[in-house]
């Protein structure tokens, strides 16, 4: 009993402590940040259809698909439509993105949590805005753009010599 | 009488004291295990075989898959790898961030492993507080790299995007809170006689044995051998800061369960030498181009477990043409296991104790 009073008195220390326990939804919203990468928005004006963000992907996520009506930037008329399913929310997409027209919310997996699976793919007339959610990662968090990496010229190796 | 029964009993995967999605088959002699043998494959995704589908940035998404509890490491080679295969030198900013973010998936790793030794010794409840510890470090990174567990934070080249103005102090509140729960629980489970009493003696390795069955890691310290590839080999920033390998003496279940909670102290200890040194301001990265050089690259760091070595081949493509894997936990739990077993008398009640305090990742073993 003796040995491990210690441990004893410790634990009653923190049994009395306020739980650490975030009680979602009831009592505070899930935790997020300025940074938290969530649900994709896709600014169709700026679409050119250039189609770098299905190639980017690692999950397999993106697919284009034709979406009909007057595009002046995107004259195949083919946007991305994102399975949240597979996303990984990786943000690569995001960063290879030409012109900025894929961004991110904080709308997490929670506030997207369905019982419907037909409803988890979002076309990309219904990637718009979320209410209550704000734009987190757009391309602005790449000004400036990184330089370049120039690699050395290439000396050829010097041949053996006896 | 006289005539030995073998039972054969087959633990987990789905066993509170398996450690992770992998199974075991032990042959049992009354209450000792005789032998056991590991059956991998509940968690193989073939990763070698993706990553030569992916382009060079992306394949970092793919490399903190390899072990769910310390994905920063694993990032962290693979990164150096591709670096090698560029020839691309990172900034030295880039260079002490991801220092310190390593370090800081080291603590949370072994943080997290702590819950599950409080586990199968039953102590659920101690432990527990290391859980807000490791919540802690988890709200830091969502707030650094926009995920909690995992963070695709390193590119070859740098890292991701810069680090926002107040990194120092947010850090520095981290560390302050994950050292005193730390030193708490260090009080109430490592000082306690019960928790030594189920570990101190148990599941002994032997200096000489360890080395020849490939362990590493705080496996291989807390059999007294003093091998860290951050002092052997220094990578990143760690020829920068100062820091002690804790080792073990007698290579016991206790003494590999203390040097990973010494690790903790010196993680701390490293980012706080770190965390001065960087600022928002300067280049982070550079932006490396589609088309690898041909030729091959090596990346070697020592995650939370142990050594960890990646290497890929390139033939001048967008993609990787062969990447080859070797992870910490596939000699742990196979030669070591299995040689503990054939020297020593270890029950089935303390096999999962002897189990965790190796601390074996089934995804790793699986990737």
């Amino acid at each position: 009993m003796v040995m491990v009073l210690s441990s004893i008195i410790l634990g009653l220390k923190y049994l009395f402590t306020r739980p650490y326990t975030r009680l979602v939804p009831e009592k505070e919203p899930p935790f997020k940040t300025e940074t938290t990468r969530g649900r994709h928005v896709l600014f169709m004006e700026k679409c050119t259809g250039c189609t770098m963000c299905q190639r980017v992907c690692p999950a397999d996520a993106i697919q284009m698909v034709k979406v009909e009506g007057e595009w002046k930037m995107n004259r195949k008329k083919i946007f991305p439509r994102i399975d949240m399913q597979r996303c990984t929310f990786c943000a690569m997409c995001v960063e290879v993105c030409p012109t900025g027209a894929l961004a991110m919310t904080d709308m997490t997996g929670w506030d997207m949590t369905t019982d419907n699976k037909e409803t988890t793919m979002y076309m990309p007339y219904q990637l718009t805005p979320p209410e209550g959610h704000k734009l987190t990662v757009t391309k602005q968090k790449w000004i400036p753009p990184p330089p370049m990496f120039k690699p050395k010229p290439k000396v050829p190796p010097k041949k053996a010599t006896r | 009488m006289g005539k030995v029964r073998e039972v054969e009993v087959l633990l987990g995967p789905q066993h509170p004291g398996a450690p992770g999605n992998v199974a075991f088959r032990l042959k049992l002699d009354g209450e000792r295990v005789i032998d056991a043998d590991v059956i991998p494959g509940y968690l193989h995704r073939g990763f070698e075989k993706m990553m030569e589908y992916r382009w060079w940035e992306v394949d970092v998404v793919m490399s903190a898959r390899f072990c769910v509890e310390d994905p920063d490491n694993f990032e962290l080679a693979y990164v150096r790898a591709a670096e090698d295969v560029y020839g691309v030198e990172p900034p030295e900013k880039a260079r002490r961030v991801r220092t310190i973010i390593a370090e800081m998936g080291r603590i949370q790793s072994h943080l997290f492993w702590l819950l599950f030794i409080g586990g199968v010794v039953g102590a659920r409840y101690i432990p527990s507080w290391a859980m807000a510890a490791r919540e802690e470090i988890l709200k830091w990174y969502d707030y650094i790299t926009g995920h909690r567990v995992y963070h695709h934070y390193m590119v070859p080249g740098g890292i991701r995007w810069n680090i926002p103005q107040d990194f120092q102090e947010r850090t520095l509140k981290v560390l302050r809170f994950v050292e005193r729960i730390v030193n708490d629980i260090k009080r109430a489970l490592f000082d306690n006689k019960i928790f030594q009493a189920r570990t101190r003696g148990m599941g002994v390795l032997k200096a000489s044995d360890a080395i020849r069955l490939g362990a590493t890691g705080p496996v291989l310290r807390g059999s007294g051998v003093r091998h860290d590839i951050r002092i052997v080999d220094p990578y990143e920033a760690y020829d920068e800061v100062e820091f002690e390998v804790p080792v073990g003496e007698y290579g016991d279940s206790y003494d590999r369960c203390l040097v990973r909670l010494k690790e903790i102290y010196q993680s701390i200890s490293i980012i706080r030498q770190l965390v001065g040194k960087v600022s928002p301001d300067g280049i982070y990265r550079y932006k490396i181009p589609l088309v690898a050089p041909p030729g091959e690259g090596i990346g070697r760091v020592e995650t939370a477990r142990g050594e960890y070595l990646i290497h890929i081949t390139s033939t001048g493509g967008q993609t990787p043409y062969r990447v080859r894997l070797r992870t910490p936990s596939m000699a742990h739990l196979t030669t070591v296991i299995k040689h503990v077993l054939r020297n020593e008398e270890i029950t089935i009640a303390d096999f999962p104790v002897f189990v965790k305090s190796l601390d074996p990742c089934a995804p790793d073993l699986d990737r």
